[in-house]
């Protein structure tokens, strides 16, 4: 709000009555328009020894975007607190969750520290459905010092009854807010008119006390001789107060300032260039800056004095009298204006002038060009609003690509697809300079679509073109080129990581988009592509994996997006990888928090993922009914989907693998049998046939099934099933009676897990007694067997150390040579003797090794070697 | 409660000008003494639109009155046309 102007009075009673309300939790200030609420506010804001902090907003004309009243509300709140007086403005979101967006508002009120009022003005103008009642619980939980004054024109609907019988609502009605006699009097003391008692006395009767009437009177008699008679023909008139007045002192004006106010009245806000533009005048910027210095219906929005607003009720009289005195202007200004706002930029002003303007097609045209970036803005309701607004009938191809933003964004994915098939039609024949930019969006939302579906067979191929730069003429083509391009590059790379063969091309182009989305400010990309990443990372090492999915939920976290759908992928990779390393205690926390972000529109592919992992946390905790419940649920979601997901021969091994174990073998061949040749001849289903085998008593058989995995001839999907493959079999030799044969592929298995530290599939198939019978001087991988071992019995590794550990320095390559012995059981003369180096060498290196390491002792420096991945060297794979 | 259009009349404290008046397009204006009485056929969506722009132009509203159909327009008394 702005310095409070000089004929605004001091009301001190009225002050002093918001004074005494704001004591309370809530204050709702509702009286007619011009009744003088915003004044008050001002009056009351900018009092020198204000002692509260307010954070401030006003509510736009006609605001249907509840996320875009959101995101203002946390901007004030932001700017109130922050220290320095510049906050970082909130990110919005394509698709809107209001409750998040309420609790996000609640916790950052509640760390903040002293009293703070939040104020919002023109509540009235709140035209969504939700956003009441998001902004009611709002109001009944705010933190203790925390206070909200509502300024409404009418009553609204906000469910307060709970507030009001603890005695915490406070309201100030129109009554209130009327001038006294007195008042009257002082605010043409300050005004500097002469008038009589009488006089002031017949103005104060007319006008009935109401502010704007004596406010606009107050203009019309400031520096006339003959204010007794105006008074007087004024009060003999039947005409209501406020077309007299504004009839007064329209004709009071000169005529470039009539002129300009009359023409401006169809903007939500004027600055001097546009005020220029639309009066074919220059000078406007000083005309504009009078009117806020001479009355207060004309305020400067900006510190700077650059833009400015009318009183709403002014302006709509202003442009009444304009269709009334310049009807056939009314069209040409708003064509104008919406011209002015195109070249600069501000998208949604030029459309509602355009459609103000009745050009219908162009309005079309700048929603289709416009709708991915004003989505990514977080005004998919504007854009619908918009969309409503085209009169029916006449449908304008542009548009079906609009509609099909919206309705995937909204989670309307038949209507979408149906959109989509317009979109495509029209592509075709489409002007040539048109037809690029249609068919990237086109293909984009195609993605998006068939990923929200699952039915992404065939569809990679036909949108590779996605990943090529668009090469536009304009900066704004580009700007609009470089939003497109990186919400394509979003969707390819999750639609890749389908595929197991599209894990590398996922990689690039999530990693692509990643990159474009920080560099054109698009954070809510940056985290989706992020997102997917880890999972995408699977073919390099879970470390890398798991590392991306942290960083991902780090980003997330920073904007306040830890519950969103968009991170979703990486809080379910992330689960998966935690169970997988052994981390169940973890892992199941992680889970809990994965399954709230998880909501219908993150489409099947994740919920597959999601059950998956939480039957491996039941398998590996050897709950096994429940493991055959999670892995049947992801089986459900898997045969909605059309094409066969990168996990699937995994998921289905398992569930064969536990109705094995639980003695439901009839059911384990049936469905055994069922599976086509391909998938029956991939290693997690040799794997799956393996352990029904043992579980009839035919460990021959098992071997046999195992045969094509340990020679590496089937296809797996990495080293996890390999390792499953090795313990099967170390199982089945022990059966046989062969030891020797089992301890060396229990041995083998572990070599194979050190790297990644694959503790899962040990707890999976139950390997306790293999490790247990494994003679300690056979293995040299005795930290990662005792490891595992904690894990079966019950007790879950050190959860990760989250603390910043100081920068270990770098191990010389003989120090490193002794720390890869370290894991063994070899005493120090043992390695002295396998390196050819002498004993006191080796007790030097081991010094230096503890004390970079940051090691007490020998376990303690191999777990921290061990997290430094400064063991993986390993030619064991 | 009946949706179907009904006739309406609404009487407005104080004589409205042109200007203001052109906000209600559909309704046929008449002075009654110090009030403005504007009559038309309205469907409840018209209505509330009405009651919306009363509102918003900051009219003193004093009563909204549903006639009875097929009723000419009201009798005799000091009523004038603007």
């Amino acid at each position: 709000m702005d310095r409070a102007k000089p004929q605004l009075i001091n009301r001190g009673d009225l002050l002093a009555a918001l004074d005494r309300a704001t004591a309370k939790t809530v204050t709702i200030i509702s009286a007619p328009a011009g009744s003088g609420k915003t004044s008050l506010l001002r009056t009351w804001a900018d009092r020198p020894g204000q002692p509260y902090r307010l954070a401030v907003m006003q509510v736009q004309r006609d605001q249907q975007d509840a996320q875009q009243f959101w995101l203002a509300l946390l901007s004030a709140v932001r700017q109130a607190s922050a220290a320095t007086g510049h906050a970082e403005a909130p990110a919005a979101t394509p698709d809107f969750n209001g409750r998040a967006m309420v609790d996000r508002v609640l916790s950052e009120l509640a760390s903040q520290r002293g009293r703070l009022i939040l104020v919002i003005d023109d509540l009235h103008e709140l035209n969504c459905p939700d956003a009441l009642a998001q902004l009611t619980r709002l109001l009944t939980n705010l933190p203790g010092d925390v206070h909200a004054v509502l300024a409404t024109r009418r009553d609204l609907p906000l469910r307060l009854h709970q507030l009001r019988l603890a005695g915490e609502l406070a309201e100030i009605r129109a009554a209130d807010l009327r001038f006294s006699e007195r008042e009257t009097r002082e605010l043409l003391d300050a005004s500097g008119i002469a008038l009589s008692d009488a006089g002031a006395a017949l103005l104060h009767q007319r006008t009935e006390g109401w502010a704007a009437g004596l406010r606009l009177a107050a203009i019309s008699l400031a520096g006339r001789p003959d204010v007794e008679r105006f008074v007087a023909e004024f009060s003999g008139s039947d005409r209501t107060v406020a077309e007299y007045l504004i009839a007064e002192m329209l004709e009071r004006q000169p005529d470039d300032v009539k002129d300009l106010l009359l023409r401006t009245s169809v903007l939500d806000r004027v600055n001097g260039e546009l005020a220029d533009l639309l009066t074919r005048r220059a000078g406007s910027e000083r005309i504009l800056l009078d009117l806020e210095d001479a009355n207060a219906f004309v305020v400067s929005v900006d510190p700077e004095r650059t833009w400015f607003r009318y009183h709403h009720l002014f302006a709509d009289l202003l442009r009444l009298e304009l269709r009334r005195a310049l009807p056939e202007e009314v069209l040409a200004l708003h064509r104008r204006a919406a011209e002015w706002f195109i070249q600069h930029g501000q998208v949604v002003d030029a459309v509602r002038h355009t459609q103000a303007a009745g050009d219908w097609p162009g309005a079309a045209q700048l929603l289709a060009d416009h709708s991915f970036s004003l989505m990514l803005d977080g005004q998919t309701q504007t854009i619908q609003a918009f969309l409503w607004a085209f009169p029916q009938g006449a449908d304008d191809p542009e548009l079906a690509q609009v509609r099909a933003t919206v309705d995937v964004v909204q989670g309307r994915l038949d209507e979408a697809a149906a959109q989509l098939a317009v979109a495509e039609a029209y592509a075709e024949t489409a002007p040539s300079d048109r037809q690029r930019r249609l068919q990237v969006a086109i293909a984009s939302l195609k993605l998006s679509l068939a990923r929200r579906r699952g039915h992404l067979a065939g569809v990679t191929e036909q949108v590779t073109f996605l990943a090529a730069p668009v090469t536009g003429k304009s900066a704004e083509d580009i700007a609009l080129g470089n939003d497109l391009r990186a919400v394509a590059l979003m969707n390819l790379g999750i639609a890749e990581t389908w595929s197991p063969l599209g894990l590398e091309d996922a990689e690039r182009h999530l990693q692509k988009g990643a990159a474009l989305a920080r560099e054109i400010g698009r954070p809510y990309l940056e985290v989706g592509c992020l997102a997917q990443l880890g999972f995408a990372s699977r073919i390099h090492s879970l470390a890398t994996a798991r590392r991306r999915c942290e960083e991902a939920i780090a980003l997330a976290h920073r904007y306040g997006w830890d519950a969103e759908p968009i991170i979703a992928p990486a809080l379910v990779t992330l689960v998966g990888l935690m169970i997988l390393t052994g981390e169940f205690d973890e892992g199941e926390r992680w889970l809990q928090r994965a399954g709230q972000a998880v909501q219908t529109d993150t489409g099947p592919d994740i919920r597959l993922i999601l059950h998956m992992a939480a039957g491996m946390l039941q398998a590996g905790r050897s709950c096994l009914q429940e493991a055959l419940a999670e892995f049947s649920a992801a089986e459900r979601l898997q045969s909605q989907l059309a094409a066969l997901h990168t996990l699937a021969n995994e998921m289905t091994g398992w569930e064969l693998a536990a109705l094995a174990r639980l003695g439901m073998l009839g059911q384990a061949r049936v469905s055994l049998a069922a599976l086509d040749d391909e998938r029956a001849s991939s290693g997690e289903i040799d794997n799956a046939r393996a352990v029904i085998c043992l579980a009839e008593g035919n460990p021959s058989g098992a071997l046999g099934a195992l045969q094509d995995v340990l020679d590496g001839t089937a296809p797996v999907i990495g080293d996890v099933t390999v390792v499953e493959a090795y313990l099967l079999a170390a199982l089945a030799h022990r059966e046989l009676g062969d030891q020797r044969a089992a301890n060396r592929a229990t041995e083998h298995a572990l070599g194979l897990a050190e790297p990644d530290r694959l503790v899962l599939p040990f707890a999976m198939t139950g390997a306790g007694e293999l490790l247990n019978a494994l003679p300690r001087h056979e293995t040299a991988h005795a930290a990662l067997l005792t490891d595992i071992l904690d894990v079966l019995h019950g007790s879950s590794p050190a959860a990760k150390d989250q603390s910043p550990r100081p920068q270990t320095e770098e191990l010389s390559p003989s120090e490193l040579r002794v720390l890869r012995y370290l894991p063994t059981n070899l005493s120090r003369p043992e390695i002295a003797s396998e390196l050819s180096v002498s004993v006191n060498t080796v007790n030097t290196h081991v010094r230096n090794i503890y004390a970079k390491l940051q090691a007490r002792d020998r376990s303690s420096a191999v777990q921290r070697a061990r997290d430094l991945r400064l063991l993986s060297a390993g030619p064991t794979r | 409660m009946d949706p179907a259009p009904a006739r309406y009349a609404i009487r407005i404290h104080g004589h409205l000008g042109a200007t203001v008046l052109s906000a209600f397009p559909a309704l046929v204006p008449r002075w009654r003494g110090a009030d403005t009485v504007l009559t038309g056929v309205l469907d409840r969506s018209a209505l509330y639109g009405v009651l919306a722009e009363i509102e918003a132009l900051g009219l003193d509203l004093v009563e909204i009155h549903q006639l009875a159909p097929q009723r000419k327009s009201p009798e005799s008394g000091d009523s004038r046309s603007p």
